[in-house]
């Protein structure tokens, strides 16, 4: 018999199990590299976590809902090389500026959104209306979207965003780029709405049975198309950081980050499963990953190691899960 | 319906007819397909038109075909085209090794293949056009010793090499190039990190990582243009000016010339891209009625091209140019997206 003091212990270790993780690499990591313990190389993992990080938001809302979305990445490759092409000065950059600078900030952000939330109404609309399945319809929208910035670009890079962009890369708080700051606010906002509004806790109950949802008088399919226009729109909103952050766009911006989300997803403890899940658990991932990236760069292995040890990461967090489960069984 | 049908079909048969017809199509002296690895930068869709405008020069219709990067998309490309018959196939390989069954299959079956850009040495080819990667290292090896003897006095400092994707024998090559030159020199210490799939933002994430571990990097080296945005990017996020750490980087693109314009960057080295282009064509007549192609110096758009007999067949190596501030405007090179307008001759 478990006591209830020991039981609530062991339930929250369960919980946050990645953000344990998450300390003992970092102190690992800081005993062990030379260099790694600095503030500045904290800041550099917070800032080099935004772009996976906001895009596992939407990956994650999706997932515990039960769906799919595999089209983030290129949504996120589309909304910078649309962003980079309207407000970057060389390349294929055609320079747009507005009176007052300012508001090339909110103007750019709009526009980047709106990408995404296009593309997610169009994967709504094939998901929800059309019935089809969300990993093949996310699917050829990732390959379309790919398709669609090589298009635009000409395969050409859009540079040299306007200085109205950039500061949000240069100028810092607490050491942390501002652009990172929007993806931990971001990923706070969500987890609120996740975790204390009903559309957040609705959003749980179509994961987890979206029958028994629906018979809860839940609107099953609205919810379901409003979360794929977020999704879109959150990749839209990385593809803006993105851009800010390397200056423009190249058309192979992005390249291989969905895979990295996924499994920051996985390793944050969300349930492929669906009705499982927590944005402050997958930031934690995300930061997870970002720590071992930063301590490739810093130290001489090849990084060849590092899709080897994400990959490992990935199964050791599916097979953590599993033990989890079986031992909130035995507590119960 | 079934009239509608009919009519359909006529329709059908009619377009592919008029479409497939060879008159509609074929250029004076036939095609020439172009197997272009990616079109994800500058230099590749820069390549595809300059090698379209060449051979056009020289009577030649050009079809490209994109491999998105992947060897079996190449692989299958190759297999199609040679089933077409073309007059010759230009092929700048995803992968050195992998196609080499495909070029054989294709010169078996009487189609001439002409490299651009990547050499295979492992079998035999009509004709490669390169500017030499291994050449293009050891010329930035040559202008960043001079940069770390214009700044420390003599050739000593850390150098931040970034390369592109370590599956990519293209930037092995360079470092190979570069490391050899700089051996001589024992206090240049470099550190090197590559870019995964030639993604411009995590050469950011080095260049971020390193300044911190490293602060008295002088001198940031990267194999590609495009990189050398992001590495500015993380340098002018850490605070630095142009000129406080040194940047050289390799390919050309229009990108690297507008850093140097800005004084973030020192050296760009040039690949001689409408060079390598206009080799191809210049020999094309000779490479599709199997002529000989004699060794010697050949003139290619003003530089010097030369051509050997190595055992993979006759090779044109030319020379990459060092672009710098006192010559970025010079309309020969590849980056400042100037076709040479004057048309290619072929060579008699």
């Amino acid at each position: 018999m478990v006591s209830s003091n020991r039981r609530a212990a062991i339930e929250f270790v369960l919980d946050h199990l990645v953000w344990f993780i998450l300390f003992v690499v970092l102190v690992l990591f800081s005993l062990t590299i030379p260099n790694y313990f600095q503030i500045g190389i904290f800041a550099n993992i917070v800032e080099q976590s935004t772009f996976v990080g906001t895009l596992a938001i939407g990956l994650s809302l999706l997932i515990i809902a039960g769906y799919m979305d595999l089209s983030i990445e290129s949504v996120m490759a589309l909304a910078a090389m649309v962003v980079g092409i309207l407000f970057a000065k060389s390349g294929v950059g055609l320079g747009f500026g507005f009176t007052p600078a300012w508001l090339v900030v909110p103007i750019s952000l709009a526009i980047a959104l709106s990408v995404g939330a296009i593309v997610g109404a169009s994967n709504a609309f094939f998901v929800v209306r059309l019935k089809m399945n969300s990993f093949i319809v996310t699917l050829a929208a990732y390959i379309w979207g790919r398709g669609l910035v090589v298009a635009l670009s000409g395969g050409r890079s859009a540079q040299e965003l306007p200085s109205e962009l950039r500061f949000l890369a240069v100028e810092r708080f607490l050491q942390i780029p501002l652009m990172a700051w929007i993806a931990i606010i971001a990923t706070l906002v969500f987890a609120f709405i996740l975790n204390r509004t009903p559309f957040g806790r609705h959003l749980l109950m179509i994961g987890g049975n979206p029958t028994a949802a629906y018979r809860a008088g839940i609107k099953v399919d609205r919810l379901t198309a409003t979360t794929f226009v977020l999704a879109g729109s959150i990749a839209g909103l990385a593809g803006w950081l993105l851009a800010i952050r390397t200056s423009g766009a190249t058309a192979n911006l992005g390249v291989g980050m969905l895979f990295q989300t996924f499994a920051a997803v996985v390793i944050g403890g969300v349930s492929l499963k669906g009705g499982v899940g927590s944005l402050p658990g997958v930031y934690a991932g995300v930061l997870l990953l970002a720590s071992i990236q930063t301590a490739i760069n810093l130290m001489g292995m090849p990084a060849h190691f590092t899709q080897l040890i994400q990959g490992g990461m990935v199964l050791v967090a599916v097979l953590l899960d599993t033990m989890k489960l079986g031992i909130r069984k035995r507590l119960a | 319906m079934k009239r509608l049908m009919g009519v359909l079909a006529g329709a059908v048969v009619l377009g592919a007819a008029t479409f497939l017809t060879p008159a509609a199509w074929a250029a004076d002296k036939g095609k020439v397909y172009y197997l272009v690895p990616t079109l994800l930068d500058e230099f590749q869709t820069g390549s595809v038109t300059a090698i379209t405008k060449f051979m056009k020069d020289v009577g030649y219709e050009t079809v490209a075909l994109n491999a998105d990067n992947k060897t079996d998309v190449q692989q299958g490309q190759m297999n199609d085209v040679i089933a077409l018959k073309p007059s010759a196939i230009v092929l700048a390989a995803v992968d050195f090794n992998a196609l080499k069954p495909q070029i054989e299959a294709a010169r078996a079956a009487g189609i001439p293949v002409m490299q651009f850009d990547r050499q295979i040495t492992s079998t035999k080819s009509d004709l490669t056009s390169v500017a030499g990667t291994v050449e293009i290292g050891h010329v930035a090896a040559a202008e960043i010793e001079r940069l770390l003897k214009e700044k420390n006095g003599s050739v000593k400092g850390k150098v931040l090499q970034v390369l592109g994707d370590p599956g990519d024998p293209y930037t092995l090559d360079i470092q190979k190039g570069f490391e050899e030159k700089l051996k001589a020199f024992p206090d240049v210490t470099i550190i090197s990190k590559p870019a995964m799939q030639w993604e411009a933002s995590n050469a950011g994430s080095i260049v971020a990582d390193q300044l911190l571990a490293n602060p008295d990097i002088d001198l940031i080296f990267v194999h590609a243009a495009h990189l050398s945005v992001a590495a500015v990017a993380s340098l002018e996020a850490a605070g630095k000016k142009p000129g406080d750490v040194l940047l050289v980087s390799s390919n050309g693109a229009p990108v690297g010339l507008d850093l140097i314009r800005k004084g973030w960057q020192q050296v760009e080295v040039e690949q001689p891209l409408f060079a390598q282009a206009a080799a191809l064509a210049m020999f094309a007549d000779k490479v599709v009625n199997k002529q000989e192609i004699k060794p010697g110096t050949y003139d290619v758009l003003g530089l010097e091209g030369v051509v050997t007999n190595e055992e993979w067949g006759p090779n044109i190596k030319i020379p990459g140019a060092a672009i710098t501030k006192a010559n970025v405007d010079d309309p020969r090179f590849w980056g400042n997206m100037k076709t040479p307008e004057a048309p290619v001759k072929s060579v008699e």
